[in-house]
């Protein structure tokens, strides 16, 4: 009896959680209503203190400070700043610089609402053995698996993924299959250019995918003047790979034509299959486990006009796989798609967010969703000017559409170009809000 | 042993959502994939490269016998699988899930000659206000099976606890209830961790990671090629690993 007594203690539900959908599912999650965005934002010169910074914007709407930055912590010079990730319990925030290729690794459970620097790697490329630019940071057990966009060699798009503990010590090195070098994986298609940009992991099916963009030489370039050059052009990813997530090792080269970036697997547990966008080509393309347990690539829709250069960017996919949001920082619009079928995505409706668009975020139950404008230091638009052009904004959604809620506009504020959100709680850290705000994630 | 056969039974019938906050869980998702059968075949052992994650700390312990004795004394010059836990937790995925991966690890090791001398099983209490080595006993009663290399302990200390703690990254919520008492129950993230015999972890599994089949080839892997050798007493090193 002792030991049924036992079992059934385990066996007692106990609450729901929820968070946005595009990080590692690997970890916590956030009860219902996040209290805070944490905003990782570009210095630009001529704006406030010209320094990046992780940008702490209230967005919970039960407090008196909804809306507002209510922290800004500045890391002391420009790096590019561009993606950033939680560790696997969530405590720490790193977030990297695609230029200088430093890591920033912010504490974010000591104080929630303001984020301090704990570290900052600086020998990334020395350690990594010539990785350049930290792209997505990515969630393992314990670790964290940082995927480079460049090399230090010639400052193109050959790069590797680089495997660090929680703790910030490097592990090891994980150069992306290329011809010449497949490191045993299959060459499927036409392509192996040995390309990085963003990653996902499968754990259930010990599967790791990750994408392809574009080297330094590109990324830090002038944006016309790097489609004015066919050289330029030609050198972009035109893969995605799978790896052995377990090994590390690289399994399958599938062909992607035209700069598959980021990566959104479904959350299902049946549904082995994730979505990417490519920049220059602007489709979507399945990445799917067919019925002989083989990993395929496919386009299964087109965005947009092709013809007028959208850009897709960033992508995010509901909790119940159902739905997919597509920006196209180019005219500013933001796609929602049904995937329920994902081998025939089908759009059903696009709105203009701004100038340009970049990231979109949102809760786990789909309810909110917040976009931010920047791309690229040397790619973003400056011809125009108004809350339009480099903005936070906060819209919530019904199932239909979108209701603009609220916007922050970066570059009145003098904080810089807005990249990647992260959600913060209180309730992540066993917290209670501070008694002068009244927060529903802790009620 | 009625335990492992009901967990098993009841792993088609009861989800939880494996990727929530462990104080803020539901029974909505998906049991761990550790208690059923892994859904793909693992790299051969020795196929690939386990790099050290960093040297695993020492601790003043006490066991469930109630001796003193410290993590080292305990590792010796065994590959340890150490565990973080503690026992009247009630997360289906978190320290119960731990314990019954790590009491099929134990059966596939107690079997397996070239294994059974050089594994131990380490199963860690943070709560040694609660888990007394009367409870750990208890406890352990769960999953040991006589003979097998399986302790069970917890920190002598309230410091030697946080030490360990944060040695090992293991980050834990006390939690409460809306008038400020103790629950008695404790959110952690569950890691559980792999360590050579130069007391330098290996490995760490969290939920989505942690299954029989993996762990037992990683320590087929960094145990290394010859294990006639190792079991002869004549460990020639770990020839496969850098």
């Amino acid at each position: 009896m002792k030991r049924i007594a036992l079992l059934l203690s385990l066996l007692v539900p106990i609450t729901l959680l929820a968070d946005e959908t595009c990080m590692s599912p690997y970890m916590a999650k956030i009860v219902g209503q996040e209290d805070f965005v944490y905003v990782w934002t570009l210095g630009v010169v001529g704006i406030g203190d010209e320094q990046d910074k992780l940008v702490t914007v209230s967005v919970n709407p039960n407090t008196d400070s909804y809306g507002k930055v209510i922290h800004s912590l500045s890391v002391g010079g420009r790096n590019e700043a561009h993606h950033s990730g939680f560790t696997d319990d969530r405590r720490y925030l790193w977030a990297s610089g695609l230029d200088t290729s430093k890591i920033f690794i912010f504490d974010v459970h000591t104080d929630p609402a303001k984020p301090r620097l704990h570290k900052v790697i600086e020998n990334f490329v020395s350690m990594s053995g010539g990785v350049v630019g930290p792209h997505t940071s990515y969630a393992l057990p314990g670790r964290m698996m940082i995927t480079g966009l460049s090399n230090n060699k010639d400052h193109g798009g050959q790069t590797g993924m680089v495997e660090y503990t929680n703790a910030g010590d490097y592990v090891a090195t994980y150069w992306m299959p290329r011809d010449g070098a497949l490191n045993g994986a299959e060459k499927s298609g036409k392509f192996a250019g040995g390309y990085g940009y963003d990653l996902r992991a499968f754990p259930r099916r010990n599967v790791m995918v990750t994408s392809s963009f574009t080297g330094w030489n590109n990324y830090m370039m002038n944006i016309g003047a790097m489609m004015a050059s066919p050289e330029a052009m030609a050198q972009f990813g035109n893969t995605v790979v799978i790896w052995d997530l377990h090994a590390r090792t690289p399994k399958k080269i599938l062909d992607v034509p035209g700069a598959p970036l980021e990566i959104r697997c479904a959350w299902g547990v049946k549904n082995n299959y994730c979505f990417t966008t490519t920049a220059l080509t602007s489709e979507i393309w399945l990445i799917y486990e067919d019925e002989n347990l083989e990993w395929q690539s496919k386009k299964v829709a087109d965005i947009g006009d092709a013809s007028k250069i959208p850009l897709p960017v960033d992508i995010s996919i509901t909790a119940d796989d159902k739905l997919l949001w597509v920006n196209t920082w180019n005219d500013g619009l933001t796609h929602l798609y049904d995937i329920s079928d994902p081998h025939h995505p089908v759009q059903l409706f696009e709105d203009k967010i701004g100038e340009q668009v970049n990231m979109v975020s949102q809760s786990w139950d789909g309810q909110r969703v917040y976009f931010t404008s920047s791309l690229l230091t040397n790619w973003d638009k400056t011809e125009s000017t108004g809350a339009d052009l480099q903005y936070f904004k906060i819209y919530d959604f019904d199932g239909k559409k979108l209701e603009h809620k609220l916007t922050i506009d970066f570059l009145a504020e003098k904080l810089g170009y807005p990249h990647q959100m992260r959600f913060g709680a209180y309730s992540l850290y066993g917290m209670k809000a501070p008694q002068e705000v009244s927060l529903s994630s802790a009620s | 042993m009625r335990l492992l056969p009901f967990l098993v039974l009841t792993a088609a019938v009861v989800t939880v959502d494996i990727f929530a906050a462990p104080h803020q869980r539901q029974v909505n998702a998906v049991l761990a994939p550790g208690y059923g059968d892994l859904e793909f075949i693992p790299p051969a052992p020795g196929s690939y490269r386990l790099p050290v994650l960093g040297q695993a700390a020492d601790a003043k312990l006490v066991d469930s016998k109630g001796d003193s004795l410290t993590l080292y004394d305990l590792i010796g010059d065994k590959f340890t699988l150490l565990s973080f836990i503690y026992t009247s937790c009630s997360d289906v995925n978190g320290c119960p899930l731990a314990s019954y991966v790590m009491s099929r690890v134990q059966r596939r090791v107690m079997t397996d000659e070239a294994l059974k001398d050089l594994v131990r099983l380490v199963s860690f209490s943070f709560d040694p206000a609660n888990d007394t080595p009367e409870v750990l006993e208890q406890y352990a009663g769960h999953f040991r099976k006589p003979g097998s290399d399986w302790h069970f302990v917890t920190a002598d200390s309230a410091d030697e606890l946080n030490a360990m703690l944060e040695a090992y990254d293991q980050f834990v919520i006390r939690e409460y209830d809306q008038e400020g008492n103790l629950l008695g129950s404790i959110s952690h993230i569950l890691r559980v961790y792999l360590i050579d015999h130069n007391r330098e972890i290996r490995n760490i599994y969290s939920v989505s990671f942690l299954h029989p089949d993996t762990v037992i080839n990683d320590i087929r892997t960094i145990v290394g090629r010859n294990l006639a050798e190792i079991v002869a007493g004549n460990y020639p090193g770990n020839p496969r690993e850098e």
